[in-house]
């Protein structure tokens, strides 16, 4: 099919037929501002702030609904359709609370973009605000204030199309329009967390991360989801070197614009349990603190005294280099069998692979199978990253075999069956790489720092 | 004037229905096997000849409506006839329900036949309980009869025709929105494209038309179109109904030939004139959206044109009269308590701003506005819409912005007096009272 050519703004454009003139618009590198209109949802064209003047149509169109024909010209900053989106600001703002100050949107909301790119000064609205509810619990997740609220549809959109759980639909008329949780009950997708980063207004908050920070003071670092192969892209909000919430990135081949809300919680396993922060050796039977150097000699010793009857398991929820190392080792030992252990996770046909691994597809290109193998006949075994604590036989071999080597970040029941453990780090805390279930191979970064003298694997 | 009415003919007095024997002896669902013995393109054509426009306030040529549907996509098509009558100042539709609804049934079957659906739609507004025991009672009749169903006229074509009643919105009245309706859902008006031609009912292409629209489409086929543009002009074909309520002594509905019929002969012959002996005010002539004319500006035919060149709608020939007694602020306060209630509240200018205008106009009428809030609330006005604006999906914000700045334009005097006499009259007649609690009415 032959492409379209149309003029925005003076400049000419080629898009692909079946374009909207939105869609023309940001293809230039430009945007309209927009509401209701999402790249990843259904046109809803009700937020009214997307309008653009066509040359030969009357009236301003809403740029989110108006296909692109050949040799139309566009003008999205003609006086005509600022004065048309200033007057739709207008509007949105004055039943709106002044509430900024204790918005968890604050800095990241598309009303306070606007309003600072084309909004007034002041307000000609002198009446009572019409007052709606506040701090609504749609789940355990998710939390609704519909004075905030724009009514845009998004977060309706994406249960409806998206996640396919029809849960949200608006209630009542006109400005006391409300979004509200279908039958009265809670929001059940595993995927309504995606209506908080869909909602342009601080309308759905996620209930974890309400109140906890400024979004100004995050340090916002990208990189990859650790809960599952899909290698969801993720941006990393951290401040006091906590991590304080997990949200999607774009990326049209991995995830779009989405996230499964279990893969929004995997950061809370790095403060939970006891982090390990020092190399231990066994010492007379307890297990006592001690140098890298002294561990690393340890180690060294430990696993050249096993050699062939050496038995590695690697975790596949380690990057490709500290894999890569870690065989490396064995290679080097001669250890006569290596896997890592499985684990599982949900499974459906949106994101969630089912595969609890993020680095599986990399662990198996580096020959690094699925599945602990057999502890029977062997001296010794250097655990990299996996425990066996949810094995209660392999946990009991490990008490019969001459040296156990740990490398992990957490105090586990294998851990302290273990003659030398060395602290490590979790995927926030190391840069490194995932390959993801289609074998893309996509870069981890370190947003906190690890505890105490806890290093990287592959340091 | 001296015209034999068409629609109305042979209709008996209001409270009464004609049956399927009466319609038959009166020449009922000849236009039917006429229209059934044509091709369906030709009697498309046969209505865009005859001129017809939409008679539910819009006035787009029917024919030319009707030849949107596209051919050969494989999907059924539809037919939905707008009875929802949601407009204020309109009840000219149920006339046609109540008292001669086998010819709205009728003109669903020729129309169905034109457009190549087998199944119609008669949305019907809630409120309309008689329209809808009369149009469902002669349902029962056709169907009994074979004019509607399985086998139409024995013909061996299918069409059914069904009543869906609506729940009291008026933006259910908006074509699209009662799509939305009809399929369940809540009743929002839908973004264009696609046009309901091409995707309406459950995406598939469907045809919108009033319930007077479709009556003259049996009356086209029936008498044919020469016949048909003997009333009206080239600009508005055929007869229109017309509803005359307000300040008149006798309140009602008259079928009229537009181009003879004058909007001050509509009042003073056919609703018996300006109730006791005051003078006309004003008039709103197409129903409570369009823009209100002064009594100086009524002496124009009943047809769209005139009527728009005079600075207003014929719209659903709804005609509001209101007699020299009337303060226009508190004829604007209950049309914009109206729209902001009636608003579905989907786009951003009228949920926020019918809200807004009615708090405005409220103000001055409860005497608590300035001389600067008549002019806010014209500013306000326009940033909400206004004709040509395109700041919605439909009509509805336009509809509250056309009174209120055509209002403010011809009677500023009422706005200015409230403002100064501490209050519209009815609000200091109801304050001494002691009844002035608020602004309901």
């Amino acid at each position: 099919m032959s492409m379209v050519k149309l003029t925005i703004d003076g400049c000419e454009v080629e898009v692909q037929p079946g374009s909207t003139v939105i869609q023309a618009v940001r293809a230039m590198g430009a945007d309209v501002p927009h509401y209701c209109w999402h790249p990843g949802l259904s046109v809803s064209g009700n937020c009214r702030i997307c309008l653009v003047e066509v040359e030969g149509m009357p009236t301003v169109q809403i740029s989110c609904n108006l296909g692109v024909r050949d040799g139309m010209v566009v003008h999205t900053q003609s006086a005509k359709a600022r004065a048309a989106r200033k007057d739709v600001m207008e509007l949105l703002l004055i039943n709106h609370p002044l509430d900024c100050p204790i918005c968890d949107q604050a800095g990241e909301c598309k009303l306070q973009e606007y309003s600072f790119e084309f909004g007034s000064d002041g307000s000609r609205f002198a009446f009572p605000k019409v007052h709606k509810q506040k701090h609504v619990r749609f789940s355990e997740k998710v939390t609704f204030d519909a004075e905030r609220c724009i009514l845009c549809t998004r977060c309706v959109r994406f249960l409806d199309e998206v996640a396919g759980a029809d849960e949200l639909d608006i209630v009542n008329r006109g400005d006391r329009n409300e979004i509200a949780v279908a039958r009265g009950g809670e929001l059940e997708s595993p995927y309504q967390m995606n209506v908080i980063d869909v909602c342009p207004v601080g309308a759905l908050t996620s209930t974890d991360f309400r109140f906890k920070s400024r979004v100004w003071f995050l340090k916002q670092t990208r990189s990859v989801c650790p809960g599952c192969s899909r290698g969801c892209n993720v941006t990393v909000g951290a401040r006091w070197n906590r991590l304080l919430r997990l949200v999607p990135a774009e990326n049209a081949a991995v995830n779009r614009w989405w996230m499964c809300d279990d893969g929004r919680f995997t950061y809370k396993a790095v403060a939970a349990g006891e982090r390990l922060g020092a190399p231990l050796v066994r010492r007379g039977g307890a297990l006592e603190e001690t140098t890298w150097d002294e561990a690393l000699a340890a180690a060294v010793d430990g696993l050249r005294k096993c050699g062939v009857d050496l038995v590695g398991v690697i975790s596949a929820r380690l990057t490709n280099e500290e894999i890569h190392l870690a065989a490396s080792v064995l290679d080097e030992v001669g250890a006569r069998a290596r896997g890592h252990v499985s684990r599982t996770c949900a499974q459906d046909d949106l994101l969630r692979t089912g595969d609890g691994n993020p680095n599986a597809a990399g662990a198996a290109l580096m020959g690094v199978p699925a599945g602990v193998p057999s502890l029977d006949g062997a001296k010794g075994a250097f655990l990299c990253g996996d425990d066996l604590d949810g094995d209660a036989a392999a946990l009991a071999a490990l008490d019969g075999l001459e040296f156990v080597l740990y490398a992990g970040t957490h105090e586990t029941a294998t851990m302290r069956r273990a003659h030398v453990v060395l602290p490590g780090v979790t995927s926030f805390e190391k840069d490194g790489s995932f390959t993801n279930v289609d074998g893309r191979v996509q870069r981890v970064q370190s947003v906190v720092a690890a505890p105490g003298d806890a290093l990287p694997d592959w340091k | 004037m001296g015209l034999s009415p068409r629609l109305l003919a042979h209709a008996p007095p209001i409270g009464g229905r004609q049956t399927l024997d009466e319609y038959l002896s009166h020449g009922g669902y000849e236009g039917l096997k006429k229209a059934l013995s044509m091709k369906p393109d030709d009697v498309t054509q046969m209505v865009l000849e005859a001129g017809v426009r939409g008679r539910g306030g819009a006035g787009f040529p029917a024919g030319r409506k009707w030849s949107f549907v596209p051919k050969n996509t494989g999907k059924p098509v539809y037919l939905a006839c707008n009875a929802d009558e949601s407009e204020p100042g309109c009840f000219k539709d149920r006339q046609i329900m109540e008292r001669v609804p086998h010819l709205l049934i009728e003109g669903c079957l020729v129309a169905c036949h034109a457009i190549g659906a087998e199944t119609a739609y008669i949305y019907i507004r809630g409120e309309y309980p008689q329209a809808i025991a009369a149009v469902e009672a002669a349902l029962d009749e056709a169907r009994a009869k074979g004019h509607v169903g399985a086998n139409v006229l024995g013909r061996g074509g299918r069409c059914d025709v069904w009543v869906h009643q609506g729940a009291g919105a008026y933006v259910c009245g908006e074509e699209t929105g009662l799509l939305s309706s009809i399929e369940g859902g809540r009743g929002y008006p839908r973004i264009k494209p696609p046009f309901p031609a091409v995707e309406g009912l459950w995406g598939c292409p469907t045809i919108i038309n009033n319930v007077e629209t479709l009556a003259n489409a049996a009356v086209i086929v029936r008498d044919g179109v020469e016949a048909f543009r003997s009333a009206g002009d080239d600009d508005t074909t055929g007869t229109r109904l017309v509803g005359i309520s307000g300040h008149v002594e006798k309140p009602g509905d008259v079928e009229i030939d537009p181009a003879t019929t004058t909007i001050r002969e509509l009042i003073e012959v056919h609703a018996g004139g300006v109730w006791k002996g005051r003078e006309l005010k004003a008039v709103i002539p197409g129903g409570s959206s369009v823009p209100v004319m002064p009594a100086a500006a009524i002496d124009v035919p009943f047809t769209y044109g005139a009527v728009q060149a005079a600075g207003s709608l014929a719209g659903a020939a709804g005609v509001i009269v209101l007699d020299e007694t009337t303060c226009m602020v508190d004829a604007l306060v209950n049309l914009m308590q109206f729209y902001h209630h009636e608003s579905c509240g989907q786009c951003t200018p009228c949920r926020e701003g019918t809200g807004w205008l009615e708090k405005l106009v409220t103000r001055i009428w409860r005497g608590e506005g300035t001389l600067r809030d008549i002019d806010l609330l014209d500013s306000v006005a326009d940033t909400v819409g206004g004709a040509q604006q395109g700041k919605t999906i439909c009509f509805l914000a336009d509809s509250a912005v056309m009174p209120t700045k055509s209002f403010l334009k011809h009677f500023r005097e009422d706005f200015v007096k409230a403002v100064e006499e501490g209050g519209s009259p009815v609000f200091r007649a109801r304050r001494k009272r002691g009844a002035a609690a608020g602004a309901g009415a």
